[in-house]
């Protein structure tokens, strides 16, 4: 299976919705805490279990999160420690990166998701407790979206509902939102503890799940969102991601400060179907390919980026 | 290296979750000793245990007998900001365990018949408790601690500490107290115990060497203060609008009005104007009316609860409250309060005074003020920046709330500048009380800006 060594700690990886072979990767000096960031094009050579970086950005401060582009393919964002978003074209040399780069939030931006059914704007989610729309055509953000009252770890687009977005955040709310709206539209306060990610479902649009401090995967429903539809216990500490499989409605990936990425199927009785204990730190990155049903990747904070095949072993050569 | 510590911060409460349990981390990063960042991290890290203010508020304060309350009801009044705090935060008010009101003149069982009547007018239902609490000068203060001591306790979840003072309805004894016990007169301190407050300010003034004209400064200073702070339409952050009734006191004909700004504030005082002013507490004195507080209507509430609740709540957290001292000093010389309860309280939460940056001291009397500050060697661009008592009024139950209410509302403008505030004020029978708190995680966009401040001197 593919791994990728890197000089900083990962933060987070991304397949490019264009290219089997193309992951994006952002990294941070000194597990984030103080220094550089840099962001990495990988590609994974076709047949055989090697990976190969096409080109690399240098960042001033930690690249907590990368997303690619769904209208242009070699586009890439950046969320950046130092406030700053920055977007990328890795079809130029890192001279001519970025190509543009915003400074609105007050703090440490902590994730970034493309719209993936307009495709014309983006949002950002920082520790300045807001989350932030931006337009491809704009110069500045569109909209800052300000009830949260703490950092907002992760702010995701639904995968059908251009104008529909879902925020996660440590004041412990999952908020659901839609841009035409002067307020969220729903408060889920889905855990007692801080709340560090949350995805919706690719099958049916009313489902998410939310991942947390409290070590737990939640799944909710937003048309009965007082009780969670499932609690997947079974990491060791916080959960730092979460993520809905684009090729089974019902099967969800974890990766946790317990150092492990997990598979669970909340629908079935004993709901972890499936558990990788590959990294030897942090595991702070998951991502599941659109393109390649089952191709899977992770990061983490042992600087490394593995590639593999859902039911093998990463770690297999 | 700051935002490094920030970034630790944040990182830890991942690893280590307010109010859980903790267990050893078996493969914990080197760099990321929870022992070594938390003592960094020191000395006010969040957690989710901290009791938490979510919601402060005052009425205007007016002149009593010949204000805007001067024909309103004190259970009116404290119906007013009761039902601020519950409304503007989309509170339950079923889910408040308690309403705490610091109040000192009425009758005591008389202000707690009408305290629990103004909880029912803000709509609050019968399973809401309410109590009456009076420490002097210190009553609305020491309603705000005893909810903050309550929730901590387990007492209860959510509380009001709240303050009410109708000095229209209610009036001081003009000749100072009596005690009812001759043996008083037996002992010297005790005795002093019943001296009207002026004589205190004045036995102040001469101990200390706090002269006429620093008095008068003083209350020049607060009235110019408090004008400009109601002209940038700073208070209207905190102040709750009352609709109310005037009465005209020789037609009786009634008229409907709203209060919303301080009526006692005096735009134009000037040192001229106050050095004619007769010092009737003492011959060849320095206490004149004009550098005293004045006798006034108001009322003020806080909403009270722990971080974590807040935080599940979605409520911006307005400030934290960090500790609480109440201190005795000598009764004849009361005044001198803060001097010793604002080192007491910010011991306690840890802090120098050095390390706070905005204070809301009690200006009962300029001369007390002025010593407490000069004792303290305070920056004075950093107390009473938006007037004090002698220009806004010393609704005496009621001014420990107002003083939350303000001194949140001016942290959370100056924002990431202003980390620390304290709250003092002196108590007659000699005691002085002083509470420590932190801004909140909701700051003002203009989070670096400083005040512009047109005062110079």
């Amino acid at each position: 299976m593919p791994v990728f060594k890197a000089p900083f700690n990962g933060y987070s990886v991304k397949f490019s919705p264009f290219y089997e072979s193309r992951l994006a990767v952002a990294t941070a000096q000194n597990f984030g805490i103080l220094g550089n960031g840099r962001i990495h094009v990988l590609e994974l050579a076709p047949g055989a279990p090697g990976v190969t970086e096409s080109v690399s950005y240098d960042t001033a401060d930690a690249v907590y999160d990368v997303c690619w582009s769904e209208s242009h393919d070699s586009v890439l964002i950046a969320a950046i420690g130092d406030g700053s978003v920055k977007i990328y074209d890795t079809a130029l040399p890192p001279p001519s990166n970025p190509i543009r780069s915003f400074q609105e939030h007050a703090r440490e931006v902590q994730s970034v998701d493309y719209n993936p059914t307009r495709r014309d704007s983006f949002l950002t989610s920082s520790w300045d407790d807001t989350v932030k729309l931006w337009a491809m055509d704009r110069p500045a953000s569109v909209r800052t979206f300000k009830e949260h009252a703490y950092c907002v770890y992760q702010a995701v687009w639904n995968p059908k509902h251009g104008d529909v977005f879902a925020s996660a955040s440590g004041d412990c709310t999952l908020r659901i939102w839609d841009v035409r709206e002067p307020g969220s539209t729903m408060i889920i306060p889905a855990h007692d503890f801080e709340i560090l990610s949350c995805d919706w479902n690719k099958y049916d649009d009313c489902i998410l799940a939310t991942s947390s401090v409290d070590k737990t995967v939640k799944v909710w429903d937003v048309r009965s969102y007082r009780v969670p539809l499932a609690v997947l216990n079974g990491h060791g500490y916080a959960v730092r991601k979460v993520k809905f499989s684009p090729h089974r409605r019902s099967l969800i990936a974890s990766c946790s400060y317990d150092m492990s990425v997990c598979l669970w199927d909340y629908m079935v009785e004993d709901a972890l179907v499936g558990r990788y204990d590959h990294h030897t730190e942090f595991a702070v990155g998951i991502d599941m390919s659109v393109l390649v049903e089952g191709l899977m990747a992770s990061t983490g904070w042992d600087e490394l980026v593995y590639v593999w095949q859902q039911g093998m072993d990463p770690r297999a050569s | 290296m700051e935002r490094a510590m920030e970034r630790q911060k944040i990182l830890l409460r991942h690893l280590n979750p307010v109010s859980s349990s903790n267990s050893s981390l078996k493969h914990e990063p080197s760099l990321l000793s929870p022992v070594n960042c938390v003592s960094e991290v020191s000395p006010m890290a969040a957690f989710g245990d901290d009791i938490v203010i979510v919601a402060a508020y005052r009425t205007a304060i007016c002149k009593a007998r010949r204000g805007g309350f001067k024909d309103t009801l004190p259970d009116d009044l404290l119906a007013s900001v009761l039902k601020a705090v519950v409304e503007r935060t989309s509170l339950d008010p079923s889910e408040v365990g308690d309403i705490v009101v610091g109040t000192v003149i009425a009758p005591g069982s008389q202000r707690a018949m009408e305290c629990r009547v103004a909880a029912y007018f803000a709509g609050f239902p019968d399973s809401v408790p309410v109590r009456t609490v009076n420490r002097q000068c210190s009553s609305g203060l020491q309603a705000v601690a005893d909810v903050a001591a309550s929730i901590r306790a387990g007492y209860y979840d959510i509380g009001i500490g709240a303050g009410v003072e109708s000095m229209s309805t209610d009036h001081i004894p003009g000749g100072g107290f009596h005690g009812s016990n001759p043996r008083a007169q037996d002992f010297p301190k005790a005795r002093d115990c019943l001296l009207p407050m002026g004589i205190t300010s004045e036995n102040v003034a001469e101990r200390f060497g706090v002269t006429r004209e620093e008095q008068d400064m003083a209350a020049v200073e607060s009235h110019k203060r408090a004008a400009a702070a109601i002209a940038s339409g700073k208070l209207k952050d905190e102040i709750i609008p009352v609709a109310t009734k005037i009465v005209d006191p020789e037609t009786k004909a009634e008229k409907a009005i709203v209060v919303s700004v301080d009526d006692g504030v005096r735009p134009n005082s000037n040192m001229a104007d106050l050095a004619k002013l007769k010092t009737v507490f003492k011959q060849n004195g320095s206490t004149t009316a004009g550098n005293a507080s004045q006798i006034s209507d108001g009322a003020g509430a806080v909403l009270l609860m722990k971080r974590s609740l807040a935080m599940k709540k979605g409520l911006p957290i307005l400030g934290v409250f960090r500790s609480f001292a109440v201190t005795g000093v000598e009764p004849s010389v009361m005044g001198i309060g803060p001097a010793v309860a604002i080192p007491a309280a910010t011991k306690l939460a840890g802090l120098n005074v050095s390390d706070i940056d905005l204070f809301e001291i009690n200006e009962a009397f300029a001369s007390q003020y002025v010593y407490s500050c000069k004792k303290l060697e305070l920056d004075m661009e950093k107390v009473n920046v938006n007037g004090g008592a002698i220009a806004i009024g010393h609704p005496l139950g009621a001014t420990g709330a107002r003083c939350v209410a303000t001194l949140l509302h001016e942290m959370k403008r100056r924002g990431k500048d202003c980390r620390f505030g304290v709250i003092s004020m002196c108590i007659g029978t000699g005691m002085g009380a002083a509470a420590v708190f932190e801004r909140g995680d909701s700051v003002d966009n203009l989070s670096n800006a400083r005040v512009a401040n047109g005062d110079s001197h």
